[in-house]
């Protein structure tokens, strides 16, 4: 299956025969890579495929237990992630890694700074440098702000600065564009293709594969530790040969019709709702079996209406109605007790999931209470019999129910934070970006998941920036922008016509207009 | 797709059973519970080998006797530590707790088991204070404990004028020089109740796991549909009532209520506080708890002062000693605790 490419003069990075294995897996078996000058790599394989196994032991993290790395030419065994740096291996995380309190222009230039332990730090001259970067990236800021000021795109804009101000030759690129808008992807690709005419070998992770396929050269795809293929042209592949490659067989995309859900009872009803995080005007209903979604770009609120509508944050006007009749939501306990409203959170690490708890506890979490009664006793039997058959369902896969949920795979983690409210069985939904950082396997099983949870009469807000998720599952489409609802639609899914009217709502002119 | 791919997904493939049940021992032999046994039993040898008098009746009693008041202190510090936070009025708490429950039975002369119930509710008050003004002010543990810690002490020395109560109910001091079977005090078992009673809070009910997972995971719990204010208050108040219970102990020992019998400001308690949860591996970032282990590093602490007194090295030495110990444990722990990261063993 493998096409195997002679490495030739241009390849500046090969390794060969990696083998990586940690107790029970076997994460890297005999894979290949070789990344050549001036090209943009792309790295595919779904989630515990082992590619960030691959990536950490290029970046100095883990250590192989065998196989050889050449860089240049020369053999390649970075001691520590520091090493790999000086190197020239640049990396741009998945995780954000930047210092919050710190300005844009010191994290840019982190590595650097301590190089003089004593001698005073020109800030002057570090943000004079800082500002080179951020115009050559498209980033207006100041750099003396401190980055937890800015939006995650433009975190994600400052990282991939630090990288380059490193000056690697070799960048990878770790989910580089998860939180980004269209606009800032152009803008960053744009970036990527300026720094592979430079001869910078840029090696690019990521799930989307219409990203993969406008941006990339070359692709090597790994599958259960090994290699699908390695650089090979991406000329020639569609995207039905990349999914092949990628779970062994075609990808099925499920051909659902549009549907109307809206005469069903309206579970969940905002009329002229305004938030004490300044949302305005909001009417929006969701009904029974309904799966509504909310589009918008980062930072158009959405999240922030779901957590208002969860008492999280403060309803200052309007009316929050469920099941037509006026809810009085103080606190989340509320809206998840008394409601039965749940919330899939965007963050899975820092507000989803406890990650350093077991599988059964974070499924348990929200029906704890009602499992234990007034009697207030509670047996790990007793939560299994009550969660089992859902993340049974879901097909978590997972060793133990006592596995740290920390251990899993993203794809698995998102499960089993899903499973959590499948367990509390809840009325309302909310889901909040369910695909991020999750292979395409998951995702399509996500998909079919949540419409059959519709099916069962469940009341769905899907927020996601994911413009084909958004088509494939809505029934009805809700626009946001800047804390105000822009407009609404109902979805025919038919893609062309659809994304057109999202994005021109978005704008702020009338549908009405732009046919 | 098929049935057995699901079977797979939960259960454990038969072929990694053996070398599961491998790992499992592993696991045990470097839980903390069981590296603080092999060290007890490991001091208890070096100790009755240099100094015989150790194994007296007499030492064995005293041993069990202050080890419990400690266990009840590293217990008061733990069900906050699990939380993330810390408190730094242990102390200031306990003496309180104990001077009103010394108030009770002389001022009052109140039978003594209204009495401490009186000290335990000024415990569990004071606590439920100090959790109340963290989870509005939205500020740290430390700097809210910091500060009524010197609040709590100082309005307790102006209201008794410094004064002890010596007054205290024969009954309830006959309890605390009490000798079971000749070696053991009846306060020992009332710590290893407290034990018993704590280790079912966060097996056995919603409320204990609520204050872990609050503790890990702060956001992720609130979002769950945990009320993790209201269970922050629920720990500091915990905290105050075993305080509460350790300055009682203290009483029923002493015979009498001492304002500075936790020392000034009631610091004398806070290396013991910290010194049992995190030889026993309660995290101090929050979120895991081990009540056994806490109970065992409280007694391995304990006797190593007893020992090391025995051995007649200064109380200076002691202080030292103590502090060291405390640093190479958490040292012993950041290592153990890689260790078995890397193995993917936790």
């Amino acid at each position: 299956m493998s096409i195997q490419n002679s490495p030739s003069e241009t390849d500046v990075f090969i390794a060969e025969g990696m083998i990586k294995t940690f107790p029970g897996v076997t994460a890297l078996e005999d894979v290949r890579l070789s990344l050549s000058k001036g090209s943009i790599h792309a790295l595919l394989g779904e989630n515990g495929a082992g590619k960030s196994t691959l990536i950490k032991a290029i970046t100095g993290v883990h250590r192989l237990d065998s196989g050889r790395m050449m860089l240049n030419g020369q053999l390649f065994e970075p001691s520590d992630t520091r090493d790999a740096i000086s190197r020239g291996i640049g990396v741009v995380h998945q995780e954000r890694n930047l210092i919050p309190r710190f300005s844009i222009g010191e994290n840019i230039f982190l590595e650097s700074l301590n190089a003089h332990p004593l001698r005073r730090i020109d800030y002057n001259k570090l943000f004079r440098d800082a500002r080179v970067w951020l115009e050559m990236l498209g980033v207006d800021a100041d750099p003396a702000m401190p980055v937890h000021r800015l939006s995650v795109a433009k975190t994600q804009l400052v990282e991939i600065a630090k990288a380059l101000s490193l000056n690697s030759r070799i960048l990878l690129l770790d989910e580089p564009t998860a939180a980004l808008t269209p606009h800032e992807t152009d803008t960053l690709f744009k970036i990527l293709r300026q720094l592979r005419d430079d001869g910078v070998s840029l090696m690019f992770v990521s799930h989307k594969l219409e990203e993969v396929q406008e941006i990339c050269d070359r692709v090597t795809v790994l599958r259960d530790g090994k290699n699908a293929c390695e650089s090979q042209p991406l000329k020639g592949l569609d995207r039905q040969a990349i999914v092949r490659l990628m779970i062994g067989r075609n990808e099925q995309i499920p051909d659902w019709s549009a549907r109307d859900r809206s005469t069903g009872t309206a579970v969940l009803q905002l009329t002229n709702v305004s938030t004490s995080l300044g949302h305005k005007e909001i009417d929006l209903s969701v009904h029974k079996g309904e799966i509504v979604g909310l589009y918008g770009l980062v930072g158009a609120g959405r999240s922030e209406l779901a957590k208002s509508i969860l008492g999280k944050f403060q309803v200052t006007g309007g009316e929050v109605l469920v099941n037509g009749s006026r809810a009085q939501i103080h606190s989340v306990a509320d809206a998840v007790r008394q409601y039965r409203i749940g919330y899939v959170s965007e963050d899975r690490k820092s507000e989803g999931l406890v990650l350093m708890h077991s599988v059964l506890e974070n499924v348990g979490m929200p029906i704890w209470r009602r499992l234990a009664g007034l009697a207030h006793f509670l047996t790990n039997g007793k939560i299994r019999k009550h969660t089992e058959p859902y993340i049974r369902k879901l097909e978590v896969r997972t060793p133990s129910l006592d596995q740290h949920v920390g251990n899993l795979s993203g794809g698995n983690q998102q499960k089993v934070s899903v499973a959590k409210w499948l367990a509390a069985q809840v009325q309302i939904l909310i889901i909040d970006e369910p695909s991020v950082g999750i292979d395409i396997k998951t995702k399509a099983y996500l998909h079919e998941l949540i419409r059959e949870l519709s099916d069962n009469g469940t009341a769905l807000l899907l927020i996601t920036s994911d413009m084909p998720e958004m088509i494939t599952l809505a029934d009805h489409i809700v626009v946001m922008n800047d804390y105000q609802i822009m407009g609404e639609i109902d979805n025919t899914r038919d893609y062309d016509t659809m994304s057109e009217r999202i994005m021109t709502l978005i704008q702020g002119e009338e549908p009405a207009a732009a046919e | 797709m098929s049935g057995t791919g699901q079977e797979q997904s939960v259960g454990i493939p038969p072929a990694e059973q053996a070398s599961s049940a491998r790992l499992t021992t592993l696991r045990i032999l470097l839980s903390n519970e069981f590296g603080l046994l092999v060290l007890i039993v490991l001091f208890a040898i070096i100790f009755s080998t240099i100094s015989p008098a150790f194994l007296s009746k007499f030492s064995l009693y005293a041993l069990g006797r202050t080890s419990a008041v400690n266990i009840m202190i590293g217990f008061s510090m733990m069900v906050v530590i699990i939380t993330g936070g810390l408190n730094l009025s242990v102390g200031s708490i306990g003496v309180c707790a104990a001077m009103f429950g010394g108030l009770l039975m002389q001022a009052f002369a109140m039978p003594w088991p209204l009495a401490v119930c009186g000290g335990l509710v000024m415990g569990a008050a004071l606590g439920a204070l100090n959790g109340f003004i963290i989870v509005r002010s939205g500020l740290h543990s430390f700097i809210i404990t910091l500060a009524t810690m010197s609040i709590f002490f100082g309005v307790m020395i102006f209201l008794t004028r410094a004064e002890s109560y010596r007054d205290i109910s024969p009954a309830f001091t006959s309890f605390g020089r009490m000798k079971l079977v000749g070696i053991i005090s009846p306060l020992l078992l009332v710590s290893a109740l407290a034990g018993v009673l704590l280790s079912v809070l966060f097996r056995y009910t919603a409320l204990g796991r609520e204050m872990l997972a609050t503790g890990a995971n702060e956001r992720a719990a609130e979002l769950s549909g945990i009320r993790v204010n209201r269970i922050i208050t629920y720990c500091h108040l915990l905290s105050g009532v075993l305080a509460g219970v350790a300055g009682l102990m203290l009483v029923s020992r002493t015979g009498a209520a001492i304002p500075s019998m936790a020392g000034q400001l009631g610091q004398d308690w806070l290396l013991p506080a910290f010194l049992g949860p995190v030889l026993g591996g309660t995290l101090l970032t929050g979120g895991r708890v081990s009540v056994l282990g806490t109970f065992l590093g409280s007694f391995l602490v304990t006797m190593l002062t007893t020992g090391l007194l025995l051995m007649q090295v200064g109380a200076f030495w002691m202080q030292t000693y103590l502090g060291m110990l405390l640093l190479a444990a958490v040292l012993i722990d950041m290592v153990r605790r890689s260790y078995l990261t890397r193995r993917k063993l936790i």
